[in-house]
Order: structure tokens, then C-alpha cells, then sequence
């Protein structure tokens, strides 16, 4: 599930950030193209505003005519929108098709394809896998307690990959009880006992958030001259 | 050099607004925020190799690319490419002497 509705249009002409050009592909056809090897990914849905669902289907037409992805329309929020893509993956989950389902920032167009198979074999195995990195440079400030210098705090990346029957009941569950997630590690964890585990996100994952990242992201494709694939991502 | 539209953070006023970028070839040139004005760019020094090497990754991809296209689009495709192999040259000099002039 790659996530691309953003904040939308506002100005009329302004564009999504995930629809602008970085190194010759839009910023989120980086992401499919790196889950396109892995074999363990059989179906593709991309989350988009209402009214950038045309231009996203026409960059996919170009960019990566082979894949097949859906296009489903998003909500207001991250978590209205995966929602929606959980209600359009039901059917393949009830059906046992699916046993796992990534979810994806496109504002992080670096994530390799070896991020792609790590997050889904750690799900299977526990449950729920989340990539993080060590921030060394942080520590928490709590305003009633010491810092405790020891403790390690670490920056939460996508994809995020977790067992699709809980994950599922959960966002049900979520959008029964009203509950807005600030990512979709906080619903598994406020609806389902299931374990998360870390795995190590790649310090090259960044998301774009400042104009500055684009200029990162460009320089770091073409330090890997435009490679982020592994073999050893590519078996099932 | 081709201009996009995008809304970003910017990191020197602080709001996210519509921010122009600038793109000499598939290169990012340059940035400027609509609200502040500020502007981040490649260096000089920093964007000629940083486009050469790019325009060599374009140049060993062209041929793929072009056959992925005329698998993809057929007779519209190759009626349309020999006017577009008789512009790339232009095109392609036409970028470099923009990254080449700019200081």
C-alpha cells in the first residue's frame, strides 16, 4: 500500500511532492519500482487524492507500465486513507490471498527493495515490523524526571509491514471507536496484542520533507547510479 | 530548464508552501520559496559533473527507454521518432549551455 494522497492541491497549480520529478522518475515511482523484484509482493495498491487520481494514473502508464497497481482514491488523513486501502484489500485478505500488508510512505523514495523484503519476512514471522534508525544525537526531555542519558531514541521509517487479518479488524475497530492513528503502528498497538519488531531502516530512507531533501534523494540515487535492488530481495 | 510546482516545508520561514524548482535536464537546479524568497541551489562547481553524470545514465538508458515506449505505444510512437531523434541533440545542447552559463 503506497501512500501518495498528501495534502493535496491547494493553490490550483501546485503540485504533490510525490508527483514531482526526481532523477527522471516522479518521487513515488521510485517505490514501486523498488517492491517490483520482490517476489513476495503480489498486489500493488496506490492511495491518492481525488484530484490527482488522473495524472497518477498517467505517470504510472509511463513510468511503470508492466506493474499493475490499483489507484484508489484517499481520505482526509493518513489513517482515513489507509482505511480505504484496507477496504479495497479485504476481500484478497478474507480469501487468505494476503498475509501481510506493507504500507508505504511515497514521500520516502529510497527504501530498497531489501527494506521491502526485511518488513515482510520479520511480519510473518512476529507479527508486525516497523524500520527504525538510531538518533544518538537526541535524548528525551521529560519536564519530571532526569534524562537518562542511556536511554536510545530512534526515528520511525516506512514501510511499515503487518499481518493482514489484525491489521484489518483493527482500522475496523479504529474507525468504529473513531479513533485517528498518527501512524499504523499506533493502531496495532492501541487494537492487537501482536509483537512489532524493529528492523534497520537505511540511513539513505529519507522522507522529503524540505526542498533540500529532493536535492539528498537525487544525489543519493545517483551514488547508487540509480540502484537500490538486492538479489537476495527478489525470492520469496 | 524546465520549472515545477510543489508544496514543501521550508526551512527557512518555517510554513510549507508552493515552492518553485527548476530543472536543468532531469537535474534538480534550484529551489525558491513562494512566501520568503529563499532560494537553495546545486554550486556551480557542484552541478556540471552532477549533470554530466546524469546526462551519461540518460544516454546509456535511452535505448531502453525507447523500446519499452514502442512496445508500449506502437505506430504513434515511431511515427513521432524521427522528429524527436532530429530535437534531442538541440535539446540536450541547449541544457548543457544553460548549466554551462549559469554562475
Amino acid at each position: 500500500m503506497l501512500l501518495a494522497a498528501g495534502s493535496g492541491s491547494r493553490a490550483g497549480h501546485d503540485t504533490n511532492k510525490v508527483l514531482l520529478p526526481l532523477a527522471g522518475l516522479r518521487v513515488l515511482t521510485w517505490s514501486l519500482r523498488w517492491s517490483a523484484p520482490v517476489a513476495a509482493i503480489t498486489r500493488r495498491v496506490l492511495v491518492v487524492a481525488e484530484s490527482e487520481e488522473s495524472t497518477a494514473r498517467r505517470v504510472l502508464a509511463r513510468e511503470m507500465p508492466a506493474l499493475d497497481v490499483e489507484v484508489i482514491v484517499g481520505g482526509p488523513t493518513r489513517h482515513a486513507s489507509e482505511l480505504q486501502a484496507l477496504r479495497a484489500l479485504a476481500p484478497h485478505v478474507e480469501r487468505g490471498e494476503l498475509d501481510v500488508i506493507v504500507i508505504h510512505d511515497a514521500a520516502r523514495p529510497l527504501a530498497g527493495t531489501s527494506l521491502f523484503a526485511d518488513v515482510i519476512r520479520t511480519a510473518r514471522r512476529a507479527g508486525g515490523a516497523i524500520p527504525v534508525r538510531p538518533q544518538p544525537g537526541l535524548i528525551p526531555i521529560d519536564a519530571d524526571s532526569p534524562t537518562d542519558a542511556g536511554q536510545r531514541l530512534v526515528a520511525v521509517q516506512t514501510p511499515q509491514a503487518f499481518r493482514a487479518k489484525p491489521l484489518l479488524a483493527a482500522y475496523e475497530q479504529a474507525d468504529r471507536d473513531a479513533f485517528v492513528g498518527t501512524d499504523t503502528a499506533s493502531c496495532i498497538e492501541q487494537y492487537t496484542d501482536i509483537e512489532v519488531r524493529c528492523v534497520e531502516g537505511p540511513a539513505r530512507n529519507i522522507k522529503i520533507t524540505f526542498p533540500e531533501d529532493l536535492f539528498l534523494a537525487e544525489h543519493l540515487l545517483a551514488q547508487a547510479h540509480w540502484d537500490l535492488t538486492s538479489r537476495e530481495a527478489m525470492s520469496p | 530548464m524546465t520549472t515545477e510546482h510543489g508544496v514543501f516545508a521550508c526551512s527557512e520561514c518555517g510554513l510549507t508552501t508552493e515552492h518553485d524548482l527548476r530543472y536543468a535536464g532531469r537535474l534538480l537546479e534550484s529551489t525558491r520559496c513562494s512566501h520568503c524568497g529563499h532560494v537553495v541551489e546545486l554550486q556551480q562547481r557542484v552541478l556540471l559533473p552532477a549533470y554530466l553524470h546524469d546526462l551519461e545514465q540518460r544516454l546509456v538508458s535511452k535505448p531502453g527507454r525507447l523500446l519499452r515506449r514502442a512496445a508500449r505505444d506502437g505506430l504513434p510512437f515511431l511515427r513521432e521518432l524521427p522528429a524527436a531523434i532530429v530535437r534531442q541533440p538541440f535539446k540536450i545542447a541547449r541544457e548543457i549551455w544553460t548549466v554551462v552559463k549559469r554562475s
